[in-house]
């Protein structure tokens, strides 16, 4: 049954006509999109009361709580301040959970659900190459989570700082959650994340392995630059007979001797957004190399040519 | 243009530095303008062979041409269907389409693609997760053709269809084949199911080429001779024989006339699949030296 007739006349050629796969990708992963916008927004309004109502209500107590002498009886607003420190802790580990939230959810439904049910084929049967369809998948996300972390750690960051020298249980700058959650390394953590999970999807090619993994892995990436993160600008320090002590406010790196010489090494707040850069540099060279990696096991996987 | 729609010359892919060999020493050429069936059992590398004229796959070794270029710059001009019809489940079957037309904007075919659906008696808001096995692959279907490919490649198209619904179907690629001139290869495992459609065959097994080339040539170059059980096949490729009390019956590729006294026959295509199935050690029958184009 050979076709005797004559192959159709080509389609007119579209020129500018380009693949919308943004598009798409934003409609496969609208429930997604929904969870991400909704944990922006409820954490926008927790931590804009934080800033505002909650930081000054248990600053109130606490000046309160200081003015009073030891024989009186102290009135103060306690609930005030706990209800500061409560949903400070709260708001923290919301934030906090983002690079891993990110991760699991890149590793399992952005490509290892994908992957594992064939959706990547259909895709890279369409008309742009498995490179086009790995980096609008990357780009979109990596779009949605540098704005909304950037929204988060801004937002983290003020109501941190609200209670700054006015509560006296508020976190200490140098305190992991409210380092990380407070500044652009909550963002490039984010983006590793992303980065871990996508490589593990593509390595792993099924939902569950790939969304433990990439999780995985991005915690040992928190974990090591949480490690790294004293190191990563010159300590001040000082040294004497006696015990010298680290300036009041400052994070102490190390301190040790013997009672003739002792020593102490310490970052001052100053040192505050020094090491926030040099930890967002450190997680982006993280995440460019993991990023690289994914198009190399991408290239294995669809063939040299295939890629491109 | 050109007129082969694939070429393949010592083709081979290996899943793994240590795995096996799905696919080895592939010569064949396809030429375009044909309905081909791609059989062999289970495992035989069918599905390897299709991802990698699909583009979805690279090859370990070998050459690998489709419609004069490489897969992956042919990947506008090809349609391709996995085995398991692989589509969004979140999406309604018009925005499978609209998809379809988005991500394909040089050369798709809204009205062919919903042609294919609408006779189908498809409901368009019809999520994907909610179809059934047939309509599925209705719907896949009508995603690759949406697209005008040149080549058509579908992996055990019909294998979750009802009878009607896979003669229907069968009948809208046949149209596609006949008025725009799509080659298409279609693997099968049932040979049956191919016999009437195909004009030109590919049997694979064991990750070679077995036998490639019109149908009605490899018919006529094979003979099923029944002779007394001294006859001596000797000058002849012989396939596969049987000795039955006095009695020889063999499949074989004559190399010259046959003596008058042997019955022969000309075997069917099941039998003939079954022939080289059943015999791995039987020569292969490819015209490998037109595989070079």
């Amino acid at each position: 049954m050979t076709a005797l007739s004559a192959p159709a006349p080509a389609p007119a050629p579209a020129a500018t006509a380009r693949p919308h796969l943004t598009r798409w990708v934003l409609r496969l992963h609208r429930p997604a999109l929904y969870v991400w916008t909704a944990l922006v927004l409820l954490s926008t309004v927790l931590l804009l009361l934080l800033h505002g109502p909650f930081a000054d209500a248990a600053a109130e107590g606490w000046r309160r709580f200081d003015s009073c002498g030891f024989n009186t009886v102290c009135r103060y607003d306690q609930s005030a301040i706990l209800r500061y420190k409560d949903w400070y802790n709260y708001a923290t580990l919301a934030v906090a959970a983002v690079p891993f939230l990110t991760a699991a959810w890149a590793g399992g439904a952005l490509f290892g659900k994908e992957l594992e049910s064939g959706t990547a084929q259909l895709s890279w049967a369409q008309s742009s190459t498995p490179v086009r369809w790995l980096s609008v998948r990357l780009a979109t996300a990596a779009v949605l989570v540098t704005a909304g972390t950037g929204l988060l750690a801004w937002l983290h960051h003020l109501a941190w700082a609200a209670g700054r020298g006015r509560i006296d249980s508020a976190k200490d700058w140098y305190d992991m959650g409210t380092f990380l959650t407070g500044g652009p390394t909550l963002g490039a953590l984010s983006l590793a994340g992303l980065a871990a999970g996508a490589l593990a999807g593509l390595l792993w090619r099924r939902t569950l392995p790939a969304l433990a993994f990439g999780t995985l892995l991005t915690g040992v990436i928190g974990g090591t630059a949480q490690l790294l993160l004293p190191h990563l600008w010159p300590t001040l320090g000082r040294s004497g007979h006696g015990y010298p002590t680290s300036p009041a406010g400052s994070w102490t790196v190390s301190q040790g001797g013997n009672t003739a010489l002792y020593h102490v090494t310490y970052h001052p707040y100053s040192h505050y957004w020094p090491l926030q850069l040099t930890a967002t540099a450190l997680l982006l060279t993280v995440t460019a190399v993991l990023t690289l990696a994914c198009f190399v096991v991408l290239r294995r996987l669809t063939g040299r040519a295939a890629a491109r | 243009m050109t007129d082969t729609a694939i070429a393949a010359s010592a083709l081979g892919k290996r899943f793994g530095r240590r795995g096996g060999w799905a696919l080895r020493d592939c010569t064949f050429r396809l030429p375009a303008g044909r309905v081909c069936a791609v059989v062999g059992p289970n495992g035989a590398g069918k599905s390897t062979l299709l991802a990698l004229a699909a583009g979805l796959l690279g090859a370990t070794e070998g050459e690998l041409t489709v419609l004069g270029t490489t897969p992956a710059q042919a990947r506008t001009r090809i349609g391709y269907v996995a085995q398991d019809k692989p589509l969004y489940p979140q999406l309604t079957v018009a925005e499978t389409l609209q998809m379809g037309a988005d991500l394909n904007p040089e050369r798709w075919d809204a009205a062919a693609a919903e042609r294919i659906v609408a006779a189908g008696d498809l409901n368009p808001k019809s999520r994907v997760r909610a179809l059934s096995g047939g309509q599925r692959t209705r719907v896949a279907l009508a995603l690759a053709l949406g697209k005008r490919p040149g080549l058509l490649l579908l992996d055990e198209p019909m294998a979750d269809l009802d009878p009607l619904a896979r003669h229907e179907l069968m009948g809208v690629l046949m149209v596609q084949a006949a008025q725009h001139g799509t080659t298409i290869a279609m693997s099968s495992h049932v040979v049956a199911e191919l016999e009437d459609s195909c004009d030109h065959l590919l049997l694979i097994g064991g990750g070679r080429v077995r036998l490639a080339g019109e149908i009605d040539d490899l018919l006529a170059a094979h003979t099923r001779v029944s002779a007394d059980a001294d006859a001596d096949l000797a000058a002849h490729t012989v396939v596969e024989s049987r000795t039955t009390g006095r009695q020889l019956s063999a499949l074989i590729r004559p190399a010259g006339p046959l003596p008058d006294d042997w019955r022969t026959d000309t075997p069917s295509l099941e039998e003939l699949v079954l022939g080289h199935l059943r015999n791995p050690g039987a020569p292969a029958l490819a015209p490998a030296e037109e595989a070079v184009a």
